[in-house]
């Protein structure tokens, strides 16, 4: 259970590490980033069923496509809103998040897809204990690009332009260091990461254009557990939530169905008890 | 209210009530309409009722599904009436509001729209899951009135007069600069002697109570629920996007919004069948980058430049 709960959390902290990077360094939190992550998803299943493309050799260019799209909504409307109140920002992603799925239920219908690669249904055992593959390396991906953004923004010049715009954007403009354009980039690899993690699922799960708001939901809860805005609590944060789920489908009885529940009971304990995060 | 206002709102409320039994002779296809936007009125005005306190609620399904079951399952396992059941369903929706405004009102902006989603989220994935509750077949309500849809249509109607006669008390009375005290900054407001929380809650409250009585109202007319109906995000973006489209904070906007928006959906829904609601989502932005004060805002500069 503690395997199957911690696999799962890579992939949920892939999916989360963007959205928080859009909070923590634009300031805007998205409620279209699971559509970019559907996106990616149908974009990996797409390539899949149509040329055969394994939807992982296919990241590179799923992840490039949804950054120039990422890029573009930045450009076109969540730029103007910087400045507006917060209430104004959330409406305009949550009207991006509902034009996105409906366009998708226009452009390729409601009914579920699922890619059948060759490999998944392999498992391999480590140590003694038995793993599905395709969870596997969805797990060792999933991880590594958390970490390598971890890295990024630790260590790069980009990086630490980013984080400097996220503490104060007057000053980092004073320094020197072209806001605008930080903000753009910051945006686009958020939802690239999303689209990532959403041609991945098309490996385990099937896809839908309604999957995007139960991970924007899912990550919520991630970035909230963590604290809003605090990147590096994020991967804690999806171990507790995989971690969870994982007990209530194992312990509690038809817990597949409860387990869906389980985030929102995080989110609500966490505001309430520790508004700030676990993880601060 | 001027005196020519007066009048046309008579008017207005005359023709209402005259509708239906013009409708139901000559199309009655047109009544199920009318009936749906009124529902869909009410939900936009007494969603407007919490945002003026500046609370974006994603959560105004989780009161309509609720007031829906509650009264459904009344009706069907303890045997009450469908009015009193229907009473009951608004009722316990106040409550849920009332604890879950008390627990997540202290919240601002973001946190409280996430977690009033996750809430809604949660209802019907429990919902979903329970066998007293039908699961996820959903349960036949009995008809409300013997079915009779003028008697049904002047039924939500009166809902509706209802919920526009506690707006606009709201907007009249001392509550509108509370609320809009509190919007405008939080903590001036506090400072200034404003029991902050409890004016959410009220709000809260009242907004619940009218969009539970709404869900029950749907369950007895459409006789049929089920959680993914009932508890749909659907019905919380509607009843926030009518209100942004006509025109937030005011009695009118959100009603206007609301009738614009349905007759754009129903539209819609004949041509393209499914993924009509990309409308609501392409509003939503453009309302927001290029008219942020809505329809209402619109009106007000068109006939301030006529004035000039």
């Amino acid at each position: 259970m503690v395997i199957f709960g911690v696999l799962r959390s890579g992939l949920y902290a892939l999916a989360a590490v963007g959205l928080a990077l859009s909070v923590g360094v634009i300031g805007i939190v998205n409620f279209a980033h699971g559509e970019f992550l559907m996106l990616g998803a149908f974009l990996g299943y797409w390539l899949y069923a149509s040329y055969g493309v394994d939807p992982l050799a296919a990241i590179p260019f799923g992840a490039a496509a949804i950054f120039v799209l990422g890029g573009a909504i930045y450009r076109g409307a969540i730029q103007r809103v910087l400045r507006a109140p917060e209430l104004n920002q959330m409406l305009l992603t949550f009207g991006i998040s509902i034009f996105l799925q409906n366009l998708a239920v226009i452009l390729w219908t409601g009914d579920p897809r699922v890619a059948t690669v060759p490999y998944k249904a392999t498992a391999v055992s480590i140590g003694g204990f038995t793993v599905g593959l395709p969870q596997l390396i969805v797990f060792v991906i999933a991880m590594t690009l958390t970490l390598a953004l971890y890295a990024v923004l630790g260590r790069t010049r980009i990086g630490k332009a980013m984080r400097a715009v996220a503490q104060n954007r007057l000053g980092a403009a004073l320094l020197g260091i072209e806001v605008e354009r930080v903000y753009l980039l910051a945006f686009g690899i958020s939802t690239a990461l999303a689209a990532t993690a959403g041609m991945m699922i098309t490996l385990q799960l099937s896809v839908s254009p309604y999957i995007g708001l139960l991970y924007t939901l899912k990550a919520f809860a991630i970035i909230v557990i963590a604290g809003l805005g605090n990147i590096n609590g994020v991967i804690y944060a999806s171990l507790v939530l995989g971690l969870s789920e994982a007990f209530v489908e194992f312990y509690v009885p038809h817990g597949g169905g409860w387990a869906e529940g389980v985030f929102f009971l995080l989110i609500l304990l966490v505001l309430i008890v520790r508004p700030r995060g676990l993880f601060r | 209210m001027t005196a020519g206002r007066g009048i046309s709102l008579a008017v207005a409320l005359i023709l209402a009530v005259a509708f239906p039994f013009w409708a139901n002779e000559a199309q009655p296809y047109y009544l199920q309409i009318a009936i749906n936007i009124i529902i869909f009125a009410v939900l936009a005005l007494s969603w407007d009722i919490l945002a003026r306190t500046g609370q974006l609620s994603l959560a105004h399904a989780a009161f309509y599904g609720l007031g829906a079951y509650t009264s459904a399952l009344l009706t069907l396992r303890a045997g009450l009436a469908v009015i009193p059941a229907m009473l009951a369903g608004a009722l316990l929706a106040a409550i849920v509001a009332a604890g879950l405004g008390v627990l997540t009102l202290r919240l601002r902006g973001i946190y409280f729209a996430i977690a009033t989603l996750a809430f809604s989220e949660t209802l019907r994935v429990t919902t979903n899951q329970l066998q007293f509750t039908g699961a996820a077949t959903g349960l036949v309500a009995p008809p409300l009135l013997g079915g009779q849809r003028v008697v049904q249509y002047l039924a939500i109607l009166t809902v509706l007069v209802l919920v526009v006669l506690v707006s606009w008390l709201v907007n009249r009375s001392r509550l509108y600069f509370a609320f809009t005290a509190i919007r405008t900054n939080e903590d001036v407001a506090a400072t200034m002697g404003v029991d902050v929380v409890r004016y959410k809650v009220f709000a809260f409250v009242v907004s619940a109570f009218f969009a539970g009585i709404t869900g029950a109202y749907y369950a007895h007319v459409f006789l049929f629920i089920s959680p993914i109906e009932a508890y749909s995000l659907a019905v919380s973006v509607g009843a926030l996007v009518a209100p942004i489209f006509g025109g937030l904070y005011t009695t009118a906007g959100p009603v206007i919004g609301a009738v614009a928006l349905r007759l754009v959906e129903e539209f819609l829904r004949s041509a393209i069948r499914s993924g009509y609601l990309i409308i609501y989502g392409l509003i939503l932005a453009v309302v927001i980058l290029y008219m942020p004060s809505g329809l209402a805002g619109v009106w007000a500069t068109m006939r301030g430049r006529r004035r000039v």
